[in-house]
């Protein structure tokens, strides 16, 4: 019925769908960084897909689970335990009560999600559960988890210590996800043809480092400066989640899940939709490369990972069932 | 003026219509209307739009797209092709039936309003009055939740932004930069010049329509004294 924070990582919210129909107001869709993963969390113990996860952020984390239930840790770059013997990721798992779940960072990744049958209790806001820190509504009392926290489940769980789940997420589907980890596909945006052409070479072929300053809002780059042809002032427009802007000082920032839904930096090029969980899961000082492919392409990669979504929805709920 | 527009893909869920790189009310009244137009009749797969000064942003699900309206290219071709038609019909309907007239209370006692009247030469009375003499148009909604960009300050009482932003900004603060004038929804850093404070909640996470203005809505400031505003005060 609830869960006790112990211990935990800088930035742990509940997430929940993205927020849709609000970017006319200023209210961006906002959600998991790695909507995959939290998506998939949901699946893994017969949820819908918009329940209210755990998101857990670099570091490490302990929770004491004080009832018996069905849960599932999903995300990348965490070791996994309860009573400190090892437990997988990305399948369902009964934790008996008062044991303690810890997650030990790993660093291959950086976020981990940890779901719960009927999701963890959240305030609804505009048709999500995905915490807004911004105006401090959704999720757990609009507000960041902090030490000492109890977390209720949403409903009494049915979960039995005897229930065994023998079956998880296969690793070639986590692998049409996440890899190769340091190629980051994109597509071109709005100001692009703006880039000088120096910059556009560069922008092809050089190796970026995820900068210590990024968040949620945002991952800065670190690189040589990039410049356009000649300056621009923009009066503001729409922005979106994997947006790349060129900043006054000339380093890149990708607009990650809590951005703002206007800017006025010019939108030099995009990160395709679906290569935005395995970027959520690069860490400060990891290193990519950016790789362009064409809008038709991007388009056909974010049905077909649509469909990969739907069809391991689908083979989960089956699963429970028998 | 349609020879001037472009669209463009933002990414493969959204499209830019752009009107060119300008604050202008008679463009920012076509970004309106083909909003409004594009919302009442709403393609499968259109998601929501996002109206800004001179642009206006369509979101859609292209698997919906592609799989609901039978097409044999992109979901970003059908879509453009589906906007160009739009554009038409928009061209030729320059009223805008949503067009609201709102007044916000404000009390003028921001801490940069000496400021604004020493530069330029005028006593605080004047700048309220200058201030509240102008309808403004709310052009766009970004930056904050409800931050709304209205315009256009008259020139009397324009100032830039200032050089060092505010760290904090309080909720409610009535501010201005360049030709525009804003309200800061929830405090927040910021580099406008503050000129006053509503009581009013403009954003308000407590209520189903959290927004009180809209893109296209007119908006009255009307001076108050320290009573009303202490007896209107929702913060």
């Amino acid at each position: 019925m609830s869960i006790e924070i112990l211990k935990l990582g800088l930035l742990s919210t509940l997430v929940g769908s993205e927020r849709i129909g609000f970017r006319n107001v200023g209210v961006g869709s906002g959600g998991a960084m790695d909507t995959f993963a939290m998506k998939v969390a949901n699946y893994l113990v017969g949820n819908a897909e918009q329940e209210s996860v755990l998101e857990m952020y670099f570091p490490s984390c302990e929770i004491l689970v004080r009832n018996t239930e069905l849960i599932s840790v999903t995300g990348k770059g965490f070791d996994v335990s309860v009573n400190d013997t090892p437990i997988s990721s990305w399948k369902p798992i009964v934790v008996s009560k008062n044991s303690i779940l810890k997650l030990n960072v790993r660093r291959n990744g950086g976020r981990a999600y940890v779901s719960v049958t009927g999701g963890w209790k959240s305030a609804s806001w505009l048709g999500s559960f995905s915490t807004h820190l911004g105006v401090q509504a959704g999720g757990h009392f609009g507000q960041v988890i902090k030490k000492g926290a109890v977390i209720e489940t949403s409903r009494l769980s049915n979960a039995k210590d005897s229930n065994a789940f023998n079956w998880g997420i296969a690793s070639s589907e986590l692998e049409k996800v996440y890899t190769p980890a340091n190629e980051i596909r994109c597509i071109e945006s709005i100001e692009s043809n703006l880039l000088s052409q120096p910059s556009r070479t560069a922008f092809a072929s050089t190796e970026f480092t995820i900068s210590n300053t990024s968040n949620r809002m945002g991952f800065r780059l670190s690189s040589s400066p990039m410049k356009l042809d000649k300056p621009i002032n923009l009066v503001s427009s729409a922005v979106d989640v994997g947006t790349i802007q060129l900043l006054p000082e000339g380093n890149l920032i990708i607009l990650m899940a809590d951005h703002q839904t206007t800017g006025g930096y010019p939108r030099i090029a995009s990160v395709v939709k679906a290569d935005l969980p395995k970027l959520a899961q690069l860490n400060p000082t990891d290193q990519f490369i950016f790789k362009f492919i064409t809008l038709h392409e991007a388009e056909k990669l974010l049905v077909e990972r649509q469909t990969q979504l739907e069809e391991i929805r689908k083979s989960c709920l089956l699963r429970m069932r028998n | 003026m349609i020879d001037e527009v472009t669209i463009t893909s933002l990414n493969e869920n959204a499209l830019l219509v752009s009107f060119g790189n300008t604050i202008d009310v008679a463009v920012n009244q076509l970004v309106t209307s083909m909003a409004l137009t594009i919302v009442n009749k709403p393609f499968s797969g259109f998601i929501e739009v996002v109206p800004a000064y001179s642009s206006l942003a369509v979101f859609y699900d292209p698997g919906v797209v592609r799989s609901k309206n039978k097409i044999h290219t992109t979901a970003a071709e059908f879509v453009t092709s589906y906007i160009r038609e739009i554009l038409e019909s928009t061209g030729k309907i320059r009223d805008h039936s949503n067009a609201r007239k709102i007044e916000i209370p404000v009390l003028y006692d921001g801490e940069d309003l000496a400021l604004v009247a020493d530069h330029h030469r005028l006593t605080t009375d004047e700048i309220v009055s200058i201030h509240t003499s102008t309808l403004y148009r709310v052009f766009m909604i970004g930056f904050l939740p409800g931050f709304a960009y209205m315009g256009t300050l008259d020139p009397r009482i324009e100032m830039s932004r200032k050089t060092s932003p505010r760290t904090s900004v309080p909720a409610g603060s009535v501010a201005i930069a360049g030709m525009q004038t804003g309200i800061y929804p929830q405090a927040s850093p910021g580099g406008w010049q503050l000129i006053g404070r509503t009581p009013i909640k403009i954003f308000d996470t407590a209520k189903s329509t959290p927004c009180l203005l809209s893109s296209g809505d007119t908006v009255q400031f009307v001076a108050i004294d320290k009573d009303l505003f202490d007896s209107l005060n929702e913060y």
